[in-house]
């Protein structure tokens, strides 16, 4: 039997490496839009900020494919799926024949309907290419303005001013990462970037990036303009579903798939970023991973369902844990917050209770006790009596069963 | 010992267990890992764990 899978990320790769575990004997050949081999995409930040080499970004040891006997075809970009006579055809007119298809062809960086993003000077950041870009690029110009709030804009704002770089983060929405933190949080989170020397501009409507032939500087809707030699775009991203769809595949926000990770047609599969399982396209690395191995084993034949990937709620951001879980953000009748705050050490928490029961929590700033309070909030646990207590450091969560 | 979790794809390191696929014997503390050490399952560097408690 004859595996091709087309995309050599997280997904691809980890398919590709679990499709081995299963079966010493099918064959199996990655197509790599790319020509490096898989690196975990956390690693481009530690690149970015200086802490990693580039040539230390990658998760396997050269060799380590031709070793498992999968065979690696890096900067072949497969241009067409033709699964009624199940081949594909690379860039170069090559047609290779499979039994089973994987689709992994990830996602794109999202570029937002803004003026201007096609002057020099405007980065993305979704591959190790835009990231070694970036790097040089900021090596003689130093004014950056990061376009968007969110994680990635976040990390990639922290990375480029450990080098001393002027930063700013312009971000549409009224405060920082609105999905997991509320008001009183983001406002403290804003206040440790504003101490690393990186300034942050919320409710920001972009209205072009402005220059001649290079990037000179952001102007907003509201008159306000910052001048820059560097805007990098961190607007989240796209499924890359352009093959799928021009193949004849089911396709919505992402490849559709069932719970094998089958698309439309029974002899291709999808996982990562790119596929799109019961109405969501997730984009984390968890949810790539869980699907990829799911998919490896429904290639072979062997039935395994995915019910779909739970997010974490905690999460890393510029060092500083943040964990969020239920209804962190319910006010009104019948609910109560408890809240303990510390801007200076960028130390926030919070419980919501409905009728003495914890139903929401923020935890920034410290991962003790972290899991113990997404523990009591997903068995919502009667804390009434010690919901003070539960804030202090020194509490000792075994006291609530 | 404390076990170590990975931000990045959830894997937990358990020094009982170490990671003897990639040359660490069990008993191994987190600290102890050595520097070149990465995630067995996604491959990012010892910086992105956070410690589970």
């Amino acid at each position: 039997m004859n595996i091709i899978i087309v995309g050599g990320g997280l997904a691809g790769t980890l398919a590709a490496k679990a499709l081995r575990e299963l079966d010493p004997d099918v064959g199996i050949e990655i197509f790599g839009e790319e020509k490096q081999p898989y690196y975990p995409r956390p690693n481009l930040i530690e690149f970015l900020a200086g802490r990693l080499p580039a040539e230390k970004v990658f998760a396997f040891t050269e060799g380590w494919a031709a070793k498992q006997r999968i065979g690696l075809r890096l900067g072949e970009t497969v241009v067409r799926v033709r699964p009624a006579d199940r081949t594909v055809e690379t860039a170069a007119g090559e047609s290779r024949p499979y039994d089973v298809l994987l689709l992994a062809t990830g996602a794109r960086a999202s570029l937002p309907p803004v003026p201007g993003t096609e002057r020099k000077g405007v980065f993305v950041l979704r591959t190790l290419d835009d990231a070694i870009a970036l790097a040089d690029h900021l090596r003689d110009h130093r004014r950056t303005v990061i376009l968007g709030g969110g994680l990635l804009g976040l990390e990639i704002a922290r990375a480029v001013r450990t080098h001393g770089a002027e930063v700013r983060v312009v971000e549409f929405f009224d405060r920082l990462l609105p999905r997991q933190l509320d008001p009183a949080a983001a406002a403290i989170l804003k206040g440790q970037f504003e101490k690393m020397g990186v300034s942050v501009v919320l409710g920001a409507v972009t209205q072009e990036i402005f220059g001649d032939g290079s990037v000179r500087g952001l102007r907003l809707e509201s008159g306000a303009a910052f001048e820059a030699d560097a805007v990098v775009v961190a607007a989240g991203i796209k499924p890359e579903t352009s093959l799928a769809r021009e193949a004849g595949l089911a396709v919505a926000k992402g490849i559709v798939v069932d719970d094998r990770m089958r698309t439309s047609d029974p002899a291709v599969f999808a996982a990562g970023d790119a596929a799109e399982h019961r109405g969501r396209v997730y984009g984390i690395i968890p949810a790539a991973f869980e699907q990829a191995r799911a998919a490896a084993r429904n290639m072979l034949g062997q039935d395994l369902a995915y019910a779909g990937t739970v997010p974490a709620n905690t999460l890393k951001v510029a060092g500083l844990a943040v964990t969020s879980i239920g209804e962190f953000g319910a006010e009104g009748p019948g609910f109560e917050s408890i809240v303990r705050a510390e801007p200076e050490q960028g130390l926030y928490k919070k419980i919501v209770l409905q009728e003495g029961r914890a139903v929401g929590a923020i935890w920034m700033g410290t991962s003790k006790g972290a899991a113990d309070i997404s523990r009591l909030v997903t068995f919502k646990k009667d804390v009434g009596s010690r919901k003070r207590d539960i804030l202090e450091d020194a509490f000792d969560f075994s006291e609530i069963s | 010992m404390d076990k170590y979790e990975c931000t990045a794809c959830g894997y937990v390191y358990d020094p009982a267990v170490g990671d003897p696929d990639n040359g660490v014997p069990p008993g191994t503390k987190f600290e102890d890992l050595p520097d070149g050490w990465v995630c067995p399952q996604c491959g990012v560097g010892k910086e992105l764990f956070s410690k589970l408690d």
